[in-house]
């Protein structure tokens, strides 16, 4: 393999990279300024998510597109092991992860210009998308859980990195104990298979499953592995660290975590259960169920319309309990993995759409919501939803952009969280049988929820703030409700916010390119997998 | 063309816009939007291509229609696709002549008047779209749009208990909802179609088995039926009309009842004809429990608006009783019903919203006599009244004749249930009024006065509704009839 044909398709990788030994060689020189390292990622990121929608066939940018046209989604030769292939459903993924990363990465250029930390926050970062862009390439287990393993260091590091903080490093322990325990067992899980199988490929995995050998090991190895998965993709039972980290680590690291390395376990659950087990499609014409002497098909996927009920169910019911905001929206992102998962349990194209689009909208609504709980802090806004009080009518355009994440999150019409919720539940009927069923679960969970997402605009909207709740500095006269402290956003944060909520709206009501995009290269995935 | 129904639409998104956002000269905005909106409605009948009889090229049956793709994917096909027959024109009219009397009825609101009137415009929007939408999302989209600004309505301007009816409406029809949006998508794609139009699946769904058919129907009659109501679904109703602001009162009733019925006939008698073959029964029992238990519920009751949401139970029991007897008669005989009472309780609502202002209390016996204090108000209650009881010349009567007829070709001695609970409807009706308006006079407080011109006049436009029809009640027939469905003529 000649250095050119290496270096094409792993482009934004290695724009990544460099930008990161960048950052630290620019640290080491001494420049630390915010606006420095912040430009050079924010510059790279939206570099390489300009490659990678080259990549995915985007009509205006083809002249971009670093890989050949027949080496996407091309099929692998029989007997082949590759550790890498390109599927358009990855490079989808790349997108969502590089959209994460771009839209932390502008809103936190708000922060103080000297502030502590930031090259290390802008260069893990770049790290961690680093590993999720491996992660949506990877066509080998060992390649895979390495991948994560990158993304996964960078984030135990990112939680804590503030370092004066005793929450966030508290969260940063915790992180980093559960992931390795996940890591663990995921490797576990994998060398169970290696020990049944000979092979850690997923493609030979494909190829051999349900053929025989040893039945114990193989539900053991894949059992592992859900468990070391679900750990990375918050399902519940496996949920517990995530809130305590999602609410300890700076909030800036929570949206990405939250609409970042949180999908890197569900593009993981893609790879593993679309590719090799194959329970998928029912309709598709032979017995979905393996016919070989294991019959793993049925196990996975009842293990897995548990765990996604589970996760959507408890999920809400927590959500709904919770007093903080940052609790309560990382409660809502455990649920909105359950929905997630239904994409996975039903395997078929449509409802892989489904659940990508899901993700994809994800980004925006909760990552943007999280940015807005750290805009709305920084100008003095206590942890507490009832801090929030006149929020929305003091600052009436913050309101309205985190108004519209939480409606999208709630799966309300005209939003782009409605038209995912849309076409996930639509594919969950499409498939007919007891999928049904998760469809209506998934129906009556999204109804439950619109409560605590309602309670939150009550809040910012109707209830008036009491004095006593009012940021200390604040003038209190008049019969106005005094304002919040003087001070924007900064411009990057409101960008971020801006262009969050304007996608939110624009895509919910014409929905077309994107999902357009998604379906066709779900439809490349399962195939590809069949 | 005119892409005319967009037009409309558009007109009443601006409308509503401009009224949340027009302060002080709310009112004035909602009017105008009003009277453009009728104005429009009234071009929609007259260009309403060739009374019985015609036919469309684009969705075949339905005058007025446009279609746009929305979301095309391999497995499912979302269009903008909208259009009318004339069940839905008929609707229309209603929501475009409450909608009128409403505004003009709650001329002085002051709490919060942009907002409410920008709520009331919303309502009806969301009813408009129900009745123009040819694709299932579309139509649950506007379904939904529906159901929030009915939920402040209730839960802002509405009275003691308001919070508990509002969020007792909410749950009872959102849960409605999501049954009827599986019931939907089910039919969507279980019949093949995998597209979500009206007319791909027409052509598609009324080939589905038996039993399939019938499952799907009953869905989507649960999820209809809550909005009917029917028992035993029904106890959010007179919560919500108790509580509810007049205004409220009136679009809950004149409308949100109604989208129930329209989207029964539209959604499942038209695409399940085997699924309603099937479930007759179970709809006729249904149907006659309602007509006899909130008639007789009505018969027990002390506040003037309960009493007339009880007796809304039992109008559309005889709404839902025509439909199930599946013969052309019955459906001409539903919808014109459905006009009737949506003007009918409309106007009974204002009257007792009226009585409320005036006097400082609904509670039948507590007054009495009123009729020479009030006589303006005495007069509307009477002919609200009356109507309602079925008065020939006045608007229910055509409509509970054919009714009554329809039953009787199908179900021939049953026809006795109905009719016998007529006599009910009428005792409690005239038992009212002997309360309320004639003898003595007692707890007349010595401020009331006879209705401000802004109660009169929303009143007085229902009123002249109810005589026209009463008396040209083949005008509304003809238009209803010439919809291509079920063995009418325009078939």
């Amino acid at each position: 393999m000649d250095l050119s044909t290496f270096a094409g398709p792993f482009l934004p990788e290695i724009l990544l990279l460099a930008g990161t030994l960048l950052i630290f060689l620019l640290d080491v020189l001494g420049v630390r300024r915010i606006e420095v390292t912040g430009g050079v990622a924010v510059g790279v990121t939206a570099l390489a998510l300009l490659f990678v929608v080259a990549d995915l066939g985007f009509g205006p940018l083809a002249a971009l597109a670093t890989i050949p046209a027949g080496h996407i989604d091309a099929a692998v030769a029989p007997g082949a092991t590759p550790l890498y292939s390109f599927s358009s459903l990855g490079f989808v993924f790349q997108g969502i992860f590089l959209l994460a990363a771009l839209l932390v990465g502008l809103a936190s250029m708000s922060r103080p210009s000297h502030e502590r930390g930031a090259p290390i926050f802008y260069g893990l970062l770049l790290l961690a998308t680093l590993g999720m862009l491996l992660v949506s390439v990877a066509s080998d287990l060992i390649f895979l859980l390495l991948a994560i393993e990158i993304t996964s260091i960078s984030t135990y590091i990112l939680v804590g990195y503030t370092r004066r903080d005793v929450r966030s490093l508290e969260a940063a322990m915790k992180f980093y104990i559960i992931g390795a325990l996940s890591t663990t067992l995921s490797f576990f899980g994998a060398s169970l298979l290696f020990g049944a199988y000979g092979t850690t490929n997923l493609y030979a995995l494909r190829a051999v499953t349900g053929a025989g050998g040893y039945p114990i090991l193989v539900l053991l190895g894949y059992g592992f592995l859900i468990a070391g998965l679900a750990f990375k993709a918050t399902l519940v039972p496996f949920h517990a660290w995530a809130v305590d980290v999602y609410d300890g680590a700076p909030t800036d690291v929570t949206a990405f975590l939250t609409g970042g390395s949180k999908k890197v376990g569900i593009f993981a659950f893609f790879l593993v259960f679309l590719g090799p087990v194959l329970f998928v499609a029912p309709g598709a014409g032979a017995s979905p169920f393996s016919s070989g002497a294991i019959d793993l098909g049925p196990v996975v996927q009842i293990t897995l319309a548990i765990l996604a009920v589970v996760t959507m169910t408890v999920g809400n019911i927590l959500a709904l309990l919770q007093r903080e905001m940052k609790r309560m929206l990382a409660y809502s992102s455990i649920s909105q993995a359950g929905y997630m998962l239904i994409g996975i349990t039903i395997g078929t194209s449509p409802a892989l759409a489904g659940a990508t689009l899901q993700m994809f909208a994800h980004v925006f609504m909760k990552t943007g919501a999280f940015l807005v709980v750290a805009g709305v802090a920084a100008l003095g806004v206590g942890p507490l939803i009832d801090d929030w009080k006149g929020v929305g009518v003091r600052r009436p355009l913050v309101g309205l952009a985190f108004g519209l994440m939480l409606l999208s999150l709630a799966g309300v019409p005209l939003t782009l969280g409605f038209v995912s919720k849309f076409v996930l539940f639509s594919a969950a009927v499409q498939a007919q049988g007891y999928f049904v069923w998760l469809a209506i679960a998934g129906l009556l969970n999204s109804a439950l929820s619109v409560f605590y997402y309602a309670r939150v605009l009550k809040v910012m909207f109707f209830d008036r703030a009491e004095p006593s709740s009012l940021p200390a500095g604040a003038v209190v006269g008049g019969s106005d409700p005094p304002a919040l402290p003087a001070g924007g956003l900064g411009y990057g944060r409101a960008a971020a916010i801006a262009l969050a909520a304007v996608v939110i709206v624009a895509l919910g009501v014409y929905p077309q390119p994107v999902l357009g995009a998604i379906q066709s290269a779900a439809q490349h995935f399962v195939n590809v997998g069949a | 063309m005119i892409p005319l129904l967009s037009a409309i639409l558009a007109t009443l998104v601006v409308g509503t816009v401009l009224t949340f956002f027009a302060g002080a000269r709310a009112r004035w905005v909602a009017l105008a939007t009003t009277l453009a909106f009728i104005a429009e409605v009234g071009f929609l009948f007259l260009a309403y291509p060739g009374w019985p009889g015609y036919s469309s090229s684009l969705v075949p049956g339905f005058a007025d229609s446009e279609s746009y793709s929305w979301i095309s994917l391999a497995w499912m096909h979302v269009n903008y696709t909208v259009g009318v027959d004339g069940i839905s024109l008929v609707l229309i009219l209603l929501t475009a002549v409450l909608q009128l009397a409403t505004v003009v009825y709650s001329w002085e609101e002051t709490k919060r008047p942009a907002a409410y009137f920008g709520l009331v415009l919303l309502t009806c929007l969301g009813c408009f779209g129900v009745f123009i939408a040819l694709d299932v999302l579309l139509f649950f989209l506007f379904w939904e749009a529906v159901l929030v600004p009915m939920f402040f309505l209730i839960g802002f301007w509405g009275g003691p208990q308001r919070r508990y009816a509002a969020l007792k409406f909410f749950v009872y029809t959102h849960v409605a909802s999501i049954v009827m949006l599986v019931g939907l998508l089910a039919l969507v794609f279980y019949s093949g179609a995998a597209s979500f139009d009206f007319s791909a699946l027409y052509a598609s769904a009324r080939g589905l088995t038996g039993v399939i058919q019938s499952f799907l129907f009953l869905a989507l009659f649960f999820g209809f039926g809550v909005k009917f109501p029917i028992v035993p679904f029904h106890t959010w109703l007179p919560d919500a009309h108790v509580e509810a602001p007049t205004g409220g009162s009136v679009l809950l009733a004149g409308l949100l009842l109604k989208l129930g019925g329209y989207g029964l006939i539209r959604w499942a008698v038209e695409l399940l004809p085997n699924g309603l073959h099937t479930m007759q029964p179970v709809l006729y029992v249904v149907a006659f429990v309602s007509i006899v238990w909130g008639s007789v519920l009505s018969l027990s009751q002390r506040d003037m608006k309960r009493l007339i949401a009880y007796s809304s139970i039992n109008h559309m029991g005889i709404v839902l009783l025509a439909i199930a007897l599946d013969s052309s008669l019955g459906l001409m005989a539903a919808v014109l019903l459905m006009f009737a009472h949506g003007i009918v309780s409309a106007l009974l609502f204002m009257t007792a919203g009226s009585v409320h202002h005036t006097f400082g209390t609904r509670d039948i016996p507590a007054i009495g006599g009123i009729t020479p204090t009030t006589p303006t108000l005495s007069t509307l209650v009477m002919v609200g009244s009356l109507a309602s009881l079925g008065l020939p010349a006045l608007i229910s009567f055509p409509a509970e004749f054919a009714a009554l007829l329809a039953t009787w070709d199908t179900l021939a001695y049953w026809v006795f249930v109905p009719l016998g609970i007529l006599v009910v409807t009428a005792a409690f009706y005239l038992w009212m009024m002997q309360r309320m308006l004639f003898g003595p006079a007692r707890g007349i407080p010595s401020t009331a006065h006879d209705v401000p011109w802004y109660e009169g006049a929303g009143m007085a436009i229902l009123v002249a509704f109810t005589i026209l029809f009463g008396v040209l009640p083949g005008l509304l027939v003809n238009v209803i009839m010439s919809s291509p469905i079920r063995g009418f003529p325009g078939t």
